[in-house]
């Protein structure tokens, strides 16, 4: 191993061991949330609901489910694990290491990233042996959830590194991403709502993720795939482009 | 000393504006000579963490050059970030990391292989008494232990430019004589020491060269004979009354007035 490999192998490893170290907080907790909003939507409102364009109901939320777990996991880690740096000050030791803008910005962004994909495939295995859940288009699938697990991680970094104390993270988490994400279609299907509510939902960008997922899961989608798939590519990446300038300009992190 | 060799630290024309529009340096420029003891004394906000971050790249300079043996340390500044270590004034330590594992993350950073950071973690958590709680959470440890875990890490990666800011407040005398044991041992085999301190006989007593700074600027530097004879003083602690403006506060002065 090179230096430079050590050194982002021990930046990511520290993102990694800190969420490991609390793993009931931070991993039991999601999966146990996600287990009760199977057990609510799918057990016991699902058995009342008829199936949505053909798929069983509960069937017809996981795939959301599963978004919503990698999705909230990467965020709250890294504008958590950020803020909490900052606070201590214990971030100046990274800082005034050797690692370059993106070798930081990469290693915070890759903790969320992990937990995230720890808590989806976990939520994943857990649905798979209550229902029976196909996998139609891993093609898209996979790219899906990467890219959704990394827009979140940016966005997790993004407002780690602007807060400055931690109503500001709980007030994006609560105010901003969960009214998003519930909102997006997770438990409904979005050509079901009453005007205007289903033209508002089209303005909201995780309705795009959740029925990329929602395809590659179950093969129905009610937003273009290809389309949605380029614009969340493109959103990813401006992100990760303007957190790679807040680092390189050392925006809040350096005086 | 080796002349030969470039500065160990060289800073040229240094301006610090932070935004709010406070000029916490104003064209700062400081030789220090690889392996000398070097002290920076000034009052409160005179300049010297600010100076410190801009080396260490915890601040980004407004202008001005900062040169760490010879390596660029603003730009391209892996080079110089190599050889300087750090044990800032706040003990800054990660709450959900135990002691060892801040030395080894510390070594990761840096590049250093696993074999060779078990190695040195051994080697500094027995000097500075600290391999009993190797295990334990940082957030468990007394305020004592932690000062030793933060001057641990900055040497971790065997950096030839030490970097003490304020490394003995509030510490306890038995660890102020083993932390100055230890740095005068490493000073002499041939680590560069920067020091500040309030501790004005400190640096009297390990200092080679000695500056003070004061509303960001250098104010005067030498050794503390050199300083006293600028002041026309006998001592530093009373060169540095002089700097500060406080000369009525000089123990000389006072007993030379006693009736």
């Amino acid at each position: 191993m090179t230096s430079a490999q050590i050194r982002f192998f021990s930046l990511v490893r520290r993102e990694v061991s800190r969420f490991l170290k609390i793993k009931r907080q931070t991993v039991g907790a999601p999966l146990l949330e996600t287990f009760l909003y199977i057990s609510v939507f799918g057990a016991a409102l699902g058995s009342r609901i008829d199936e949505l364009h053909g798929i069983d109901y509960v069937v017809f939320v996981i795939p959301g489910l599963i978004m919503m777990a990698w999705a909230i996991n990467a965020f709250a880690n890294n504008s958590s694990s950020i803020l909490q740096q900052k606070f201590q000050r214990a971030i100046d030791d990274q800082l005034s290491s050797p690692a370059s803008p993106l070798e930081l910005q990469l290693a915070f962004s890759l903790g969320g990233f992990l937990r995230g994909m720890l808590v989806a495939t976990l939520t994943f295995v857990a649905a798979s042996v209550l229902v029976d859940l196909p996998v139609d288009h891993v093609l898209v699938l996979v790219p899906a959830l990467l890219l959704v697990g990394f827009f979140f991680a940016q966005l997790g970094v993004l407002v780690g590194v602007r807060a400055e104390q931690f109503d500001d993270v709980s007030f994006a988490q609560t105010f901003v991403l969960q009214p998003l994400i519930f909102l997006g279609g997770v438990f409904y299907s979005a050509s079901l709502l009453p005007e205007p509510f289903q033209t508002l939902t089209h303005f909201n960008p995780v309705y795009y993720m959740i029925n990329l997922v929602r395809y590659g899961f179950l093969g129905y989608s009610e937003a273009n795939v290809a389309l949605s798939l380029g614009l969340l590519f493109l959103a990813t990446f401006s992100l990760f482009a303007l957190n790679l300038r807040l680092f390189s300009k050392g925006y809040r992190l350096r005086a | 000393m080796n002349h030969a060799s470039p500065p160990a630290l060289e800073i040229a024309d240094l301006v610090k504006r932070y935004p709010t529009g406070t000029e916490a340096l104003r064209c700062v420029s400081l030789d220090i000579k690889a392996g000398e003891f070097f002290g920076l004394l000034g009052p409160n906000g005179a300049g010297k963490s600010t100076l410190i971050h801009c080396t260490t790249g915890l601040a980004q300079p407004t202008s001005g050059t900062i040169h760490v043996f010879g390596n660029d340390a603003v730009d391209h500044y892996e080079q110089a970030r190599l050889a300087v270590g750090l044990a800032p004034q706040e003990l800054n330590l990660d709450w959900f990391l135990t002691v060892e594992e801040t030395l080894d993350y510390h070594g990761g950073y840096f590049g250093m292989p696993r074999k060779e950071r078990k190695v040195r973690s051994a080697e500094l958590l027995e000097a500075f008494s600290l391999t009993d709680k190797r295990n334990e959470r940082n957030r468990t440890l007394s305020g004592g232990m932690k000062r030793r875990l933060v001057l641990a890490r900055a040497l971790m990666h065997r950096p030839r430019l030490l970097i003490l800011d304020e490394p003995t407040a509030g510490v306890d005398v038995e660890l102020r004589l083993e932390l100055w044991q230890y740095v005068q041992r490493i000073n002499s085999e041939g680590t560069t020491i920067l020091l500040t301190t309030h501790y004005l006989e400190e640096a009297d007593q390990l200092c080679d060269r000695i500056a003070f700074i004061n509303e960001g600027q250098i104010i005067a530097q030498g050794s503390s004979e050199e300083l006293a004879e600028t002041y026309g003083v006998t001592s530093l602690e009373d060169a540095y009354l002089g700097l500060v403006g406080r000369t009525e506060l000089s123990r000389a002065r006072i007993a030379a007035d006693a009736p």
